[in-house]
């Protein structure tokens, strides 16, 4: 009998929490009048579909295509370069490795809105802004790798070390042990920090709109802060946007819920 | 540079090369703009000069600026505000979840990974979502508000300077629930049962089980999530972005979104490169906190 009382009381209160995305996706299909109709209907009267709109009058598929970019030349970058990072900072244990954890823990607290200033001003120096895009990604490197680091370390700490020592001891060298031998048994770990990685830089809004001046390489953040900065405020077409957005992200994390949880309990306690 | 090689033992040298490339990446692009930041807010930064590293010395010129701006007092109030509310509402909710979350029922672990539906979603979209939640006039919150009878007028969530930072606040817990709720399970459900078992033959009952055992074997937790969610919320730039950009008249203006602003719209990158320095050596200061409360829980 509890079991029941907890599972209506948990699902009153999931259903509460989820309800601004509901409200995202009613709105999808409502019509401009029942929009702004006072009380606002709860299920739309006349769906109505507005996805096309959304592409040809706002350009969507272009910004969504430089996100795309954006995100995985961060994502390559981040993964290439943190694997080998996260697997030393894991395996090797002296006052050197301390310092270097401790500052790539402390890097990833660092907002981004307020390094951008001196990147923006030593990027403009560098003439880096003459390919945004690219500033984009090396701006945004620097917030994804201690992210990506952090947790893949914890993937790798779970692999038992005498693994490795055995390779070794069987006439592997120390390069051959990691790939052949460790690398296969975090793939799982990497795979799942790298689509979180990918994701979080999919969404991303202060370096794409502070280091891309041109319009052409705005990313779909910047295309959607500029919707709302319109002096009439078309809320449908806002929120056809969104969803386009952030349905395709929607659907990796439902898949991939569970290793997710999993990963980030691991990496942020330990 | 082989001398500090020297250092590590022989047998690691591999793993040491790997290390070095991530690290020199994060040493050249976020610890050089780190230390140029605090530069350029020492100096008289024009955008329109050519592009240069000596620039005139300010001296502490744009700190004494800053402060004697009339907004500065309001935006100091606010930071405080929006962190500490932030947080508090975020762990006890939270925790209230976590709580709920942990006992046996059905679906209960699917349910409680759909609240992370919130937390992967990009800050921007949420703010937008909730920007149209909290409209004036049509908004469905000031509608279920007022049929419930808690409010009798409509609240101009966003356009009202007595509310924007309190909408903003609402946004921000509801962004940061889900991952305070996440950590404190892990937690809790590293609390030994037969802990709880003994104080309920003693006679404990449910309230002193919870402050006498689960509320201490929670400390290190505590500390873990309370300085993680400082950080995120001093982080957060896109909900503000959407929601209010800071106004109206500043009312709901946050350090690190002043910042940007000043070195990004009024193009006063003295200024902002200060607010950004003052704003930093707080982040810096709840980060080393963050690294010691965590080093406790690290099994290595």
């Amino acid at each position: 009998m509890k079991r029941y009382v907890l599972f209506v009381i948990a699902l009153i209160v999931t259903a509460v929490y989820l309800f601004p995305l509901y409200w995202m996706y009613i709105t999808v299909f409502k019509s401009a009048a029942e929009m702004f109709q006072s009380p606002p209907t709860f299920w739309p009267a006349h769906a109505e579909s507005h996805i096309w709109q959304v592409f040809t009058e706002r350009g969507m598929g272009k910004f969504l295509w430089n996100s795309f970019i954006i995100a995985c030349g961060t994502t390559a970058v981040t993964v290439f370069v943190g694997t080998g990072a996260a697997y030393a900072l894991a395996s090797v244990q002296n006052r050197w490795t301390s310092l270097a954890i401790f500052a790539v823990l402390v890097l990833q607290a660092l907002p981004s809105s307020l390094m951008v200033t001196p990147i923006f001003t030593a990027f403009k120096g560098l003439g880096l802004l003459e390919t945004p895009r690219l500033a984009v990604v090396i701006a945004q490197i620097t917030k994804t790798l201690p992210f990506y680091i952090v947790l893949c370390r914890a993937s790798f700490v779970q692999i038992p070390r005498e693994l490795r020592d055995a390779a070794l001891v069987d006439g592997a060298s120390p390069a051959r042990a990691f790939f052949d031998v460790i690398l296969p048994l975090a793939v799982n770990g990497i795979l799942v920090t790298a689509i979180l990685v990918f994701l979080q830089s999919f969404g991303e809004y202060v370096y794409a709109r502070s280091l891309i001046l041109d319009d052409q390489y705005q990313t779909a953040t910047v295309g959607l802060s500029a919707f709302i900065g319109a002096t009439k405020i078309d809320w449908i077409g806002i929120m056809t946007y969104s969803a386009v957005f952030v349905t395709p992200i929607l659907i990796a994390f439902m898949l991939l819920q569970r290793r997710i949880v999993a990963g980030l309990t691991a990496g942020a306690l330990k | 540079m082989n001398k500090l090689f020297a250092r590590f033992p022989k047998e690691s040298g591999f793993e040491i090369t790997l290390a070095v490339f991530a690290l020199a990446y994060l040493l050249v692009f976020a610890g050089l703009p780190l230390l140029y930041n605090i530069v350029l807010s020492f100096q008289q930064v024009d955008l329109m000069e050519p592009a240069t590293l000596l620039r005139p010395f300010a001296g502490l010129a744009n700190y004494h600026d800053i402060f004697s701006r009339p907004e500065a007092r309001q935006v100091l109030v606010n930071t405080l505000l929006f962190v500490g509310l932030s947080l508090a509402l975020q762990v006890v909710i939270g925790f209230l979840l976590a709580l709920l979350f942990l006992q046996d029922f059905p679906f209960a672990t699917f349910m409680r990974g759909l609240f992370l539906a919130g937390w992967i979603m990009p800050g921007l979209v949420v703010g937008v979502i909730w920007k149209l939640l909290f409209a004036g006039d049509f908004g469905v919150l000031n509608d279920l508000l007022m049929r419930s009878g808690i409010l009798h007028d409509r609240i101009f969530w966003l356009s009202d300077p007595a509310y924007s930072i309190y909408a903003v606040i609402i946004a921000n817990v509801w962004l940061g629930v889900p991952f305070n709720m996440l950590l404190l399970s892990v937690g809790l459900a590293a609390i030994p049962g037969d802990l709880y078992e003994a104080a309920e033959l003693d006679g404990a009952n449910a309230l002193q089980r919870f402050f006498g055992i689960t509320l201490p074997m929670m400390k290190a937790t505590l500390g873990a999530v309370i300085s993680l969610g400082a950080i995120m919320t001093m982080q957060q730039f896109d909900l503000i972005a959407a929601l209010t950009q800071g106004g109206p008249a500043n009312s709901s203006q946050v350090a690190q979104y002043w910042s940007w602003q000043l070195s990004f719209q009024t193009f006063e990158v003295s200024a902002g490169s200060a607010v950004a320095t003052l704003m930093m050596i707080l982040v810096l200061i709840v980060a080393v906190f963050y690294v010691r409360s965590t080093r406790n829980e690290r099994m290595v």
